[in-house]
């Protein structure tokens, strides 16, 4: 492994969604072990009912059409692209409780895990990133 | 420039052009050079970035038109 990367995932907007993914995915493309902590909103990434159909943030939903232009991959096509790189997603444990989720709610192939799971792997990690 | 492969990754917005690459050298020998057409233009940087941390030789950079041309030779 070239280097490991530590993520956490805390908001859920479309844009939120391509900052993530796009780091993970380049990230594991560069040979680097990487993670994901998905907390509060940022569940919202790995959601099954609403990762295909993120939310703008608000006031830029004419950026829809910019998206489509540039021909970004769509998220579920990056989640897919993370696992297949050997990301590690890691739903927050203590979030799913509040709002009342089951992991079946969830992608699959996600881990859950509490704070100490995350800290556990980004620890001794090269670089550590929060969105 | 002779290339063992060619990947075309036109059309394609970051980080497709790299998770591309990186799919092909994963499948080629040591000293084998891929040669990669892409119209993303952070590519030029990216894919130089990306050469140096896997140790892999970008042999050469070229434009034509609106389309960019590498060969990297895997490290």
């Amino acid at each position: 492994m070239a280097g490991k990367t530590a993520i956490i995932a805390s908001n859920g907007t479309l844009f939120d969604a391509y900052k993530v993914y796009n780091i993970a995915t380049a990230a594991a493309a560069s040979d680097h072990e990487v993670a994901i902590f998905f907390t509060f909103e940022g569940l919202n990434l790995i959601n099954k009912e609403a990762y295909s159909q993120l939310a703008m943030p608000e006031g830029k939903e004419g950026i829809a059409e910019g998206f489509k232009k540039a021909n970004v991959p769509a998220i579920p096509e990056l989640v897919e692209m993370a696992q297949e790189l050997g990301v590690r997603f890691i739903g927050c444990q203590m979030t799913m409780d509040v709002l009342g989720l089951e992991q079946e709610a969830f992608v699959d192939g996600i881990e859950v895990g509490g704070a100490v799971t995350f800290l556990e792997f980004a620890k001794d990690a090269d670089v550590t990133l929060t969105f | 420039m002779n290339a063992d492969k060619i990947l075309d990754a036109k059309g394609l917005a970051c980080p497709m052009p790299i998770v591309k690459t990186r799919k092909e050298m994963k499948d080629m020998e040591s000293g084998q050079v891929l040669e990669i057409h892409a119209t993303d233009k952070g590519a030029k940087a990216d894919l130089a970035a990306w050469s140096k941390s896997g140790g892999h030789a970008l042999l050469e950079t070229r434009e034509e038109g609106d389309v960019l041309k590498f060969w990297i030779c895997k490290g």
